[in-house]
Order: structure tokens, then sequence, then C-alpha cells
């Protein structure tokens, strides 16, 4: 018994078994609280069919399933090593003209031509709006966390209150809340944008200065709260916020210069190219950031803050910055928001949004910027495809438990990202060198 | 002016009319709450990090016990001895799930975690990601519907104090609460688990050296505190309902409690929870009721201000 | 592919370096581009072609299919559904009807995009819904400009319909009465027929609760009654809240403190079920009413204990349908009965009423069906009521119905 416990070969079956058993759950229908069984006894003996080639019971589907990955698996320990040589044999001459400038910026261009023309190669209407709504916006946001997260090691919880600042801020100042706009009068809402990024900056100093001197783990509960008192205020404030009905309607961007006039519409094109070429500053600005004295003093910071200390540098204030950019870009992603719904609604500033942009962030590598933009389109894409076309046996109410799934995965097997920052993922493989 | 002023005084009326009815709600709120906290505390103490999925240990204490109430209650009304029996195996059904998850969670996304070394951000994020998936499959389970459970007692007012009518349900929170809580010291303080668990809080290295397995140590550290947060799920669910999301803000609010009593510190947990159910429940008379959780994270960032190491102090592996 | 252009690149720049040009460097960083480019697969989506002889057109529904108020919109979603079912099969029609459903979450951030989709689906002539009034309030720029008819079942915030307040709504209708009859029709009730001198209104903070308990105080007080508010905000026990369950035993606490003989909760069913076991622990014996979000039987299933449901008062635009026909064809293609499903038998009438319209035009068109909603001599006789609209396009006369929760089972008392 005992040795049928401790065998190798057992065990790792067995993980790998347990796994299927998992996700043959998962992906099973669901049940209910009347009848709690349902959902695993038909995962388990509903009939499937396997790989295209027969239908069985679903429990012998994930069986094969597991045999199959645990064959894989055992080949890959066995020959994993030469496999990984060969592979980065035939690599090497890629990877080293990917550190070729020219080649580089030939990809960054095409990379950006392909941007601009993406709103023709894709014409489905749906598409189009999500491209703007879900994409952009969310790159953007994810670019912002990424600072606080990724650069500065800070677990922001609470980013969907810059966010929320950021779209009441644009309601405000084009005259779409109870609240008087700023100036008396309405304004153009590309006023908002350095007003919101102002205020949302503010916002991240005023509440980063006290909590940011506290530990990782309590900040993250302290921004957490925040989020939800914002989200509160807005929804409560009804003389200032319009609380649970939301803003009066919210003009689009408009621009008038002389004879010039051109209005950004219903349509999701020109905002795209709009939050485009912002994102392009934000992404330009992100990299000068990166790896200016500012962004190193974040690595350091994050890596060891006594160390850091220790040679003169004063980390709160390091922090607060990291804090009031990231603040910053949420705004600014308010403003955008805004604009293009025409609403601002504190329904949809809620607890989980902070959370969906941090899985954005993580998915693509913490702290990588190419890797965050990645990440975010990847997620947000994936997303919004089981939003428009549900494969069958997927349901809808059960993203957040495949995204769940997904993230202690990732924590597991690949902590850096799917596209990681090289500085991080030696931070990554330096620790475990310590465990070993 | 005038009208500020009234709004106050007439505020202080209802205050001084409900004080005793909304100190015994907030008591029995802050028990709950305590007994939540605990295992957030018990954790920090042996591997420094929140246990974000600890949530969902509550919820899945209230989930198993809701079955079983609903099997063996049904629409019966119990009272008397029947009732205490009743509940009694619903706060073990809870509490065995509890640990059983909190298990689970330990193993799947923290001990891998540990075994390499990871970054505390990975922690953080692997545990989100737990309770992510623990709660969205709940609900994939067991539907998504707020659904109440089968009473194991029959509620009604036992006697009074002061004009505050003290229910049945605070007494059986009261004394559950107390039972446990006591026990759980009397655990940390006395026994041989209860000193590798402090070993491992104070220096993990070293007790490993002195033979303290912490493998052993950390998973029924997990354990011991999602007993207590299971069975709180039920003492919880049988007042409300249960629902997949049932856990998430008992739990921020027991956080809450723990780093006001000073985390990892046992006595310090029950008493965040004690003070924070009462404040909260002053709150809705005092303020109004929307700003319910504001008063929390108000009285958190406070304390973390002023305070930082909480009310009682931090006494990570000092006996509580 | 995109390896292999990273390669042919590569090829290209080390000739450029032996050759020593500089400029090729850019023509280096163009050539990527271009082979990048063409590793692109042009995305497009065309329509398929219909191979029917009949012009088939599509009729949309918009509402919560996914989230916590999914039922809602399931219960809607099956009328339409039996709606179009039933005209494609009468065969009386010279079109065919296609059916779409826009799943917004009943959520006024998802909205806007599902409306924009929509707009662009250019066989789509009208939709039943949105459902949710904050949906609805934030698609209407989208469908307003599109000329697409809007009939909603259950959308009944009072300012939809008013045109400063959202500018779009030129092509919204509603086949049930709006919070604006509900909400005093409601206030008299509770003051005239039961008499209440002290009420106490609670809201739940939603945008549609807010709006119901607005309604009703000022017109309770109007009726003489002394009205106590407060705003107790949905839970993340239930879907869309925030705030935490142990809010509910203090609220209940000072409602018994005010000595308040009614009371009137604007919300939805899963908060109130919350809200009465806590009313009952605290000791509350009055009266209580609520809207049409309570209208669900998941609000006797979710109250702790059951029994504390017994005897609320629920009032409601909408009637239970006594139309047999329906009711057996609705259970056979739903599943479960139309006597549960809040709005189902709304929703079938709005899609028959765009039906109606549609068969009245020559050419069928967005703005024809509109217009034809709009004239003066269309009606309908649908299963719950005789439907016109008025210019705004609220329904002309209506009635709201209440209903009562009987030993768990609610049961319609009629009208108010």
């Amino acid at each position: 018994m005992k040795s049928l416990l401790t065998n190798k070969w057992l065990k790792s079956f067995g993980i790998t078994a347990t796994l299927m058993v998992i996700i043959c759950f998962m992906t099973g229908p669901s049940g209910s609280n009347t009848d709690p069984v349902a959902g695993f006894s038909g995962s388990l003996f509903n009939s499937a069919p396997f790989l295209g080639l027969f239908i069985t019971r679903r429990w012998v589907v994930f069986l094969l399933f597991a045999l199959i990955a645990f064959v894989v698996q055992q080949g890959w320990q066995a020959y994993g090593r030469q496999v990984k040589v060969r592979y980065a044999k035939v690599m090497a001459t890629p990877r080293e003209l990917k550190s070729k400038r020219p080649v580089r910026l030939g990809t960054y261009g095409a990379l950006l031509l392909l941007a601009l023309l993406l709103p023709h190669l894709v014409t489905d209407p749906f598409w189009q709006v999500a491209m703007v709504q879900q994409i952009a916006v969310y790159v953007l946001l994810a670019l912002g966390l990424n600072v606080v997260v990724g650069f500065a090691g800070l677990l922001d919880l609470g980013f969907v209150a810059f966010y929320a600042i950021g779209a009441y801020a644009t309601a405000w100042v084009v005259g779409s809340l109870p609240l008087p706009p700023l100036f008396g009068h309405a304004l153009n809402n590309f006023w908002a944008i350095p007003i919101a990024i102002l205020i949302a900056m503010a916002a991240g100093i005023i509440l980063g200065t006290p909590t940011l001197r506290l530990r990782g783990d309590y900040l993250a509960i302290v921004t957490l709260g925040f989020g939800e008192i914002i989200t509160l205020f807005a929804n409560n404030l009804n003389g200032i916020t319009g609380g649970p009905q939301g803003s009066r309607i919210i003009p689009h961007f408009h621009l008038s210069l002389g004879p010039l006039k051109y209005v950004w519409g219903n349509g999701p094109i020109p905002y795209y190219y709009l939050i485009l070429g912002f994102l392009i500053l934000f992404l330009v600005g992100f990299s000068f950031l990166e790896h200016s004295r500012v962004g190193r003093t974040w690595t350091a910071i994050r890596e060891d803050e006594v160390a850091a200390e220790s040679l003169g540098i004063n980390p709160l204030k390091y922090k607060v910055m990291a804090f009031a950019i990231g603040a910053a870009s949420a705004g600014f992603s308010g403003v955008m928001t805004a604009s293009q719904q025409n609403f601002v609604f504190p329904t949809t500033f809620s607890l989980f949004f902070s959370i969906n942009i941090l899985v954005l962030v993580i998915f693509g590598g913490l702290g990588s910027i190419r890797g965050v933009v990645f990440g975010a389109i990847v997620v947000q894409t994936i997303t919004m495809y089981l939003l428009h076309s549900p494969p069958s046996g997927y349901q809808p109410a059960d993203l957040y438990m495949y995204i769940g799934a997904m993230l202690v995965g990732m924590m597991i097997f690949r902590p850096a990202g799917l596209l990681p920052a090289t500085r991080r993922k030696r931070e990554i493989v330096q620790l475990r060198e310590e465990a070993q | 002016m005038g009208g500020f002023i009234h709004y106050f005084s007439s505020h202080f009326q209802t205050l001084g009319q409900e004080f005793w009815p909304l100190l015994v709600g907030g008591l029995a709120n802050g028990f709950l709450y305590g007994m939540v906290a605990v295992g957030y505390t018990l954790v920090y103490g042996v591997l420094r990090l929140i246990n974000f999925a600890h949530s969902e240990v509550f919820m899945a204490g209230g989930f198993a016990s809701f079955f079983v109430m609903q099997h063996l209650v049904g629409t019966s009304s119990p009272n008397g001895i029947s009732s205490v029996l009743y509940i009694l195996i619903g706060i073990l059904v809870g509490g065995l799930t509890g640990s059983l998850i909190a298990m689970a969670i330990e193993r799947v996304a923290y001990r891998p975690l540990r075994k390499r070394n990871s970054p505390k951000l990975a922690y953080l994020i692997s545990a989100i990601g737990a309770s992510y998936f623990l709660f969205n499959f709940a609900g994939k389970e067991f539907g998504r519907y707020s659904v109440s459970m089968a009473q194991p007692y029959t509620n009604h007012p036992l006697f009074t104090i002061f004009g505050a009518g003290v229910q049945m349900y605070d007494i059986i929170i009261f004394i559950a609460g107390a039972l446990m809580l006591f026990g759980l010291d009397r655990l940390v303080t006395l026994t041989k688990l209860g000193r590798s668990i402090r070993a491992v809080a104070q220096d993990a290295e070293t007790a490993s050296l002195m033979g303290v397995n912490i493998d052993r140590t950390i998973a029924l550290t997990f354990m011991i505190g999602g007993a207590l947060g299971g069975a709180a799920g039920f003492l919880y669910g049988m007042n409300v309902g249960v629902v997949y999301t049932m856990g998430f803000t008992p739990a921020l609010k027991a956080f809450t409690a723990a780093v006001l009593g000073g985390i990892g510190n046992l006595r310090g947990a029950v008493l965040g929870g004690l003070i924070l159910g009462t404040m909260e429940s002053f709150s809705v008379a005092f303020l109004a009721p929307s700003y319910i959780d504001v008063t929390a994270f108000g009285i958190l960032v406070l304390v973390l201000l002023v305070r930082p190491t909480g009310i009682m102090g931090e006494r990570l592996g000092r006996s509580a | 592919m995109l390896a292999g252009a990273t390669l042919k690149s590569a090829y290209y720049s080390q000739l450029g370096r032996t050759m020593k040009i500089r400029l090729n460097k850019t023509m280096v960083a163009v050539a990527t581009s271009a082979l990048l480019l063409v590793s692109v697969p042009v995305a497009g989506i065309t329509a398929a072609a219909n191979a029917t002889a009949k012009p088939t057109y599509t009729i949309g529904y918009q509402g919560p299919l996914s989230g916590g108020n999914a039922q809602l919109g399931l219960n809607m979603e099956y009328g339409v559904q039996l709606a179009i079912q039933q005209a494609n099969a009468s065969g009386k029609y010279k079109f065919k009807l296609r059916f779409q459903t826009l799943d917004d979450q009943g959520d006024p951030s998802v909205a806007p995009g599902v409306a924009q989709g929509a707009v662009a689906n250019t066989n789509l002539v009208a939709i039943v819904g949105p459902s949710f009034s904050g949906a609805t309030a934030a698609s209407m720029p989208y469908y307003g400009p599109a000329n697409i008819a809007m009939v909603s079942a259950s959308a009944t915030r009072t300012s939809l319909t008013d045109s400063t307040a959202n500018p779009n709504n030129n092509t919204f209708f509603r086949v049930v009465a709006d919070d604006s009859v509900q909400g005093p029709a409601d206030a008299k009730y509770l003051v005239t027929t039961k008499k209440i001198k002290k009420l106490y209104v609670v809201d739940d903070g939603s945008s549609y609760g807010q709006g119901v308990a607005s309604q009703v105080s000022t017109s309770a007080i109007a009726l003489g009654a002394t009205v106590t508010t407060a705003s107790v905000p949905g839970t993340t026990q239930c879907q869309a809240g925030t705030g935490s369950t142990s809010e509910y035993s203090a609220a209940a606490t000072t409602v018994v403190g005010s000595h308040a003989t009614g009371l009137f909760y604007g919300g939805y069913y899963c908060d109130l079920g919350l809200f009465l076991g806590a009313l009952k622990t605290a000791g509350y014996h009055g009266l209580i009413m609520s809207d049409d979000g309570a209208l669900s039987n998941s609000l006797i299933s979710g109250t702790t204990p059951r029994s504390a449901a017994n005897n609320v008062l629920i009032s409601c635009a909408c009637a239970t349908s006594t139309n047999a026909a329906f009711n057996v064809a609705y259970d056979n293609l739903a599943g479960f009965p139309a006597t549960n499903a809040t709005y189902a038998a709304e929703a079938y009438d709005a899609a028959n009423v765009i039906i109606k319209a549609m068969s009245q035009l020559t050419t069928i068109s967005r703005g024809g069906i509109v217009a034809k909603l709009k004239s003066s001599g269309f009606s309908f006789k649908g299963i719950t009521k005789t439907i016109k609209f008025q210019h705004n396009g609220n329904i002309s006369g209506s009635a709201i119905y209440v209903s009562k929760v009987v030993n768990g089972v609610i049961k319609q008392l009629g009208l108010e």
C-alpha cells in the first residue's frame, strides 16, 4: 500500500486524472440548489464524443484524455530536454535577429499598420464595437495597472476607483451631472481629459500617501475598500452623481476649428482611432519610463525595498508616483468610456472590475509592456468571442470560473505571464533556485 | 444649517431608542466576523499572507450545511432538544467542509508556490484565482439564486434587556461562537499542535530544525481556520440563506476585523470582530444603511494609519 | 508564417549590412512590415444568402439572458420566440421572421455595445425590449437615430418617455404602465385602501428600485401620510449589490423603532427576501408592499424563514396570463409554466404588436414600423390588454394589479 502511494508514476497520473476530473465538472452541465447532484452526475455520465471518433460517457472521454496527457507528460519528461535544446538551436538565428533594431522597428511598424487597418479588416459590427469598448479601453487600463503592479510591485485592487473618477469627472466637466459643471458651463470633452487625469492623479496621491507606507498585503485590502467606497458614493450621492440613475446623456467628442467640424458620432470607428492615438502615446511614454531612472528605481524597490532605502532612495515617493501614474491612465480610460457610451452608471464600476484588469496584466506578463498589451488583447478577444458565439457546453456565467482556474494555473506554471518581462522572469527564477 | 442640526439630533434620538437592539444585533454579527477573522489571522501567522480564498471556505460551509439541513429538517420547525442537535450537526458539517476546502486551497493554490519560493504577489493572485474558481463553481453546481436554509430552530425573542428583544438566533450565535473561539484559544495555547503553529509563525526555518513538520503544520493551520470559517458559514446561512457569492463581503469584513485587532493575534481578531459588528450596526441608524461599508473601511484605514499593528498589537508566534 | 517572414527580412538585413547601405535599414523595416501584413488573413464576414421566397426580417429581443436577472429575461425571451414561431407557422404573413437574442445582462454598461451591434444588423427591423430601464436609457442613443422601434414589456422608469431626459426616445414604446402610474397607484392603495398613516419607504439603491420608491413616497406624502425614507443598498448575497447583509438587521430595527404601520420596498426579490427575514426577526408586524421587481417565486424560496414572505403585497403593471392557449404553448416551448413567468405574456404581446404593425405595411422598413406604431388608428388586442400607444410611446390607459403571498404562493388579487 505504502509503495503504491509513493509510486512516482501513479502519483503523477493521479494528479493528471484529478485535473481532468475538475475539467470534466467545469465543462459539464449545471446543477441547482434543489438538485445539487445533477451537475456532477451529468458531467460524468452524459454522453460525449471522443475527438469526433466515437460517442461514449463523459467520464470515459476524460479518462482517455487523462491517459493521453499522462503519456505526453511522461514523454516530455524523458525527451523534453532534447527538444528544448533543438528548439533553441533552430530559434537561435531568429532570436538574434529579433534584437536587431531594424527588424524590431519593422515589426512595430507592421503592428501599427495592422492596428490602423483593423477597422477595415474587421467588418462585423459586434467586433467593431468590441474593439473599442472591450479591447482598446482595456488595453489602456491594463497598461496603467501594469505601472502600479508590474513596475512598482504594489497590488492595487481598487483600480476601478480611478476609472470611475475619470468617468464621473468627464460627466461633470461636460455638464451631465446634477452637480453644476466645473467652470459653470459645459465644456468640450477634450477638456475632460486633462481635468480627469488631474483629479484621478490627485486621488491617487491622496490615497497613496498614507496607505503606501503599509505592508503590501494591507495595501491590497485598503485599495479594495477604496474601490468599493467610491462606487458607494457614486451610487448614493444623488445630488452630485445622479445616484443609481446615472448621469444625463454625455455628448461625444467634437472638434470645431473654424470651418473644420467633426463629431465622434455613434459609430465605433472614429473612437477607435482616437483611442489608438492616445494608446500609442501611452505606450511610448511608459516604455521610456520603464527604462528611465524612475523605472530602475521601481525595480530596485520591488526587489528589495530595504536595500533601496539604504541607497538613499525614498521608496514612498516612488511608490506614490507609480500609484499616481496608474491612476492617471485609469482616469483617462474613464474619459474614453464615458464619452463613447454617453452615460455613466455606478454599476459599471463594480468590485470585480479591478480584478478583471489585474487578470489581463498577469496573463500577458507583469511588468512587460508588450506582454500586457498582448495579454489584454488576447483575454478580451476570447471573452468577447465567448460572449458573441458561445461554443456548445459553455455557459456565459461560468466565465469567471475559468478565469479563476487560469489564474491559479498560471501562478504555478508560468508566474511571469505569457510574454514575460526579462527582469521579472529572472527574479522568479532566482527565488526558485534559492528554494532548491 | 438648521436642517443639518435637525438631521443629527433626530438621528441621535433614534440611536437612543434603539441602542440596545442595535448592540445585540451588532454583537451577533461581530461573533461571526470574529470566527472568520481567526482563520485569516492563523494563516497570516504561519505564511505571512492574506488568504483571499478564505471567503469560499465560509461559502462552502454554508452550502454543505444547507443541503444537510434541507435533508434533515425539511419543512418541519423543530425546537428544544432537537434544535440543539440539528445546530450541532450543522456546525459539524459546516466546519468539516470548511476545513476540507481550506486544506484543498492550501494544497492546490499555495503549496506549489511555496515549493517554488514564489514572490508574495503570486500568492495573492493565486488565492484570488482560487476564490474566483470556487465561488463560480459553486454557482454552476448549486444554482445562482439565494435560497433560504431550512431553519433548525424556531426564532422568537427569548428575553429583553433594556427593552431589546434578544432573539433565539442571537443566543445561538453567542453560545456557539464563544465556545468555539474559547476552544481555539486553548488549542493554540496548550496543545502540542498549537505549539508547533506558534513555532512556525515565529520562525519557520528554526521550527523545522527543531523537528516541526512545516507542511503538516501549515495544512493543519488552514484546516483549523477553515473549520471555524465553515461553521460560521452555517450560522450565517441559517439566518440569511445561502448563495454562491455569500462569502465575499462577510470575509472582507472579517479580514478588516483581523487587522483591526492586530493580525496574528487570536484574541485581537475576536475583539476586532465584535467592535466592527457593533460599529456597523450603529452606523446604520446613525448615518444611513448605504454607508455601512464605508464605516467598515473607514475604521480599517484609520486604525492602520494610527496604529498599524492593530488594537491589541501583532503577535506573530507568541501565545495569544 | 510569422517566423518565416522574420527570417526573410533577416536575410535582407544581413545583406544590407554587407553592402553597407544605410538606407537599407529603412527598407528592411518596410519589408518586414509588408511581409507581416501579408500573413494576416483578411477577415470579412458576409451574410449567407437566404433562399426563401418570402423576404425575411429579424426581430430582436434585448434583455438579461445571463447574470443574476436572467430568469426575467428568459421569461420574456420565450414569449417573443413563441409569437415569432406562431407567426411563421400561421403562414398568413407575406414575410418570414427570424429571431435574434441580444443579451445586455440588464446592465446599462453592457447595453450600448449590444445596441450598436443590433443597429448594424440591417436585417433587424424592430426589437422587443430592452427589459430594464437603465439598459433602455443606455440603448436609446443607438436605436433612436437608427429608427428601430423598441417595444419594451417591462421598462417602467417614467423618464424613459420624457424627451428632455432621454432625447433619443422617439422610437421607444412600452406595453405596460410606467412607474408614474404604478407608484401613485401603490401609494393610493396603501394610504387610502389599507389606511396606512405612517409609511416607511425603502429602496435598494438600484436605478429601478429608487425610481419606484421615490414615486411612492411623493404620492403618499401628497395623500397625507407621514413618510420616512431610507436607501438600503442591494447586497453581494444578491447579484448586483455591493452591500453586506448585516445592514438588514440594523435597518429592520430602525423600521420597528419608527412605529410605521406600512412598509414599501422598491427593489428586487432577492434583497427583499433578506430584508423580510430581518423584519420578522426584529418583530415588525405591519403591512409590507413591494413592486414588480419582487414578483418572483424566488422571493419565497429566498426568504428565511419562508413564512416571513407571507402576506407581502406585490404590485405590477403586468397580469398573470389567463389565456389558456397561450399558457399551454408557452409551457411547451419554455419548459416552465407561463403563470410563473413574470412579463412573459407582455413580451408575447409586444412581439405581436410589432408583427401586426409589419403586416399593415406595404413596404417594411424600420421607420415604417415606428410610424405605424405611433399612428392614431393603430391598436392591437393582446392577451393581456388592448394595446394602443400614446404619442410619447406610453400605453394608453393602463391598470396596476396587486398580488399577495398566501401560504408561500403568489396569488393575484386583482386591480388596485
